[in-house]
């Protein structure tokens, strides 16, 4: 196998850059998948039937608990890639441990927020707006549980094998994955959200 | 422990701290709806790009050429289907 040292070891050698490369044509396509929703959710909003609207039922406070605690998990993910690129697995994996744990936490303010929408009689079923708002951010929050289930299973493999060219690779993946919900949830918190709100 | 926390990173996370910030700025004080898009439109932009080239290293890889083609056309696309559903959904109405 031909390996290039000077690049990091996520890189190094063919087929690792490949993968990398494989991953960003999936994540265009992922751009492609939460644009129809916003498309459809734009087209929406305003039809809210006999069911509440935006205003009633956004509250900014528990937002802004998610933007901060996906923000800070987008930040610990990257430290987690600096540690290990110097070859620290145990920082890495800690950073990588806070990743997950700040994503879980921000699952469970969003399982919450559905929980208060639909005992105020907002459900999927209730208006065009809900079931567009409901599937934009379920779809979003699947990605997260998604990646809090990979992520979990690669720092069980992280923990027995160790940074090598797959791991670090697969790591190198999985960080790219984390910072793209990242920045899908900046979408959703400005514009459906705040322009809701507004 | 210096090493760990390297300051691109850090100046990152604050500066996307700080555009959250600004754009929650739309909800506190009264404007104008096309104001306040234009702010939220901005910041969305920027947080993206700090993510982007801060942390996910988009220009380092060495086929950065075919990744900014893949994401310019996944925007392009992107785009096309949002507004496209928008003009002909809601505006497409409105020219008279």
């Amino acid at each position: 196998m031909k390996l290039d040292n000077t690049l990091p070891m996520e890189y190094r050698s063919e087929e690792n850059s490949n993968r990398i490369l494989g991953f960003w044509l999936f994540l265009g396509a992922e751009i492609v998948l939460f644009s129809t929703l916003f498309a459809v959710y734009l087209t929406l909003w305003t039809r809210t039937g006999s069911g509440p609207d935006a205003k009633e039922i956004f509250e900014i406070g528990p937002v802004l608990i998610e933007t901060f605690l996906l923000l800070t998990s987008s930040f610990t993910c990257g430290l987690a890639v600096h540690s290990m690129r110097l070859g620290l697995k145990k920082p890495s994996m800690v950073f990588f441990g806070i990743t997950l744990l700040l994503g879980l936490g921000f699952l469970g303010v969003e399982i919450m927020e559905f929980v208060t929408y639909v005992n105020e009689g907002a459900t999927l079923q209730t208006s065009a707006f809900l079931s567009s708002l409901f599937v934009l951010l379920g779809t979003h929050g699947l990605h997260v549980l998604m990646g809090l289930l990979w992520g979990g299973g690669l720092m069980l493999q992280i923990r027995r094998e160790g940074y090598t060219l797959e791991t670090s690779n697969k790591s190198f993946i999985f960080s790219l994955y984390w910072h793209f919900l990242d920045v899908v949830w900046i979408f959703i918190f400005s514009f459906v959200y705040l322009k809701g709100l507004m | 422990m210096k090493k760990l926390f390297p300051i691109q990173h850090v100046m990152g996370y604050l500066f996307s701290l700080i555009l959250s910030v600004v754009a929650l700025s739309v909800i506190l004080w009264d404007m104008s709806v096309a104001l306040g898009l234009t702010i939220l439109l901005i910041c969305a932009a920027v947080q993206m790009s700090v993510q982007l080239f801060m942390f996910m290293h988009i220009g380092e890889n060495k086929s950065k050429t075919a990744l900014y083609t893949n994401l310019g056309y996944a925007l392009l696309v992107g785009l096309i289907t949002i507004f496209g559903t928008l003009f002909t959904m809601i505006w497409g109405y409105q020219i008279k």
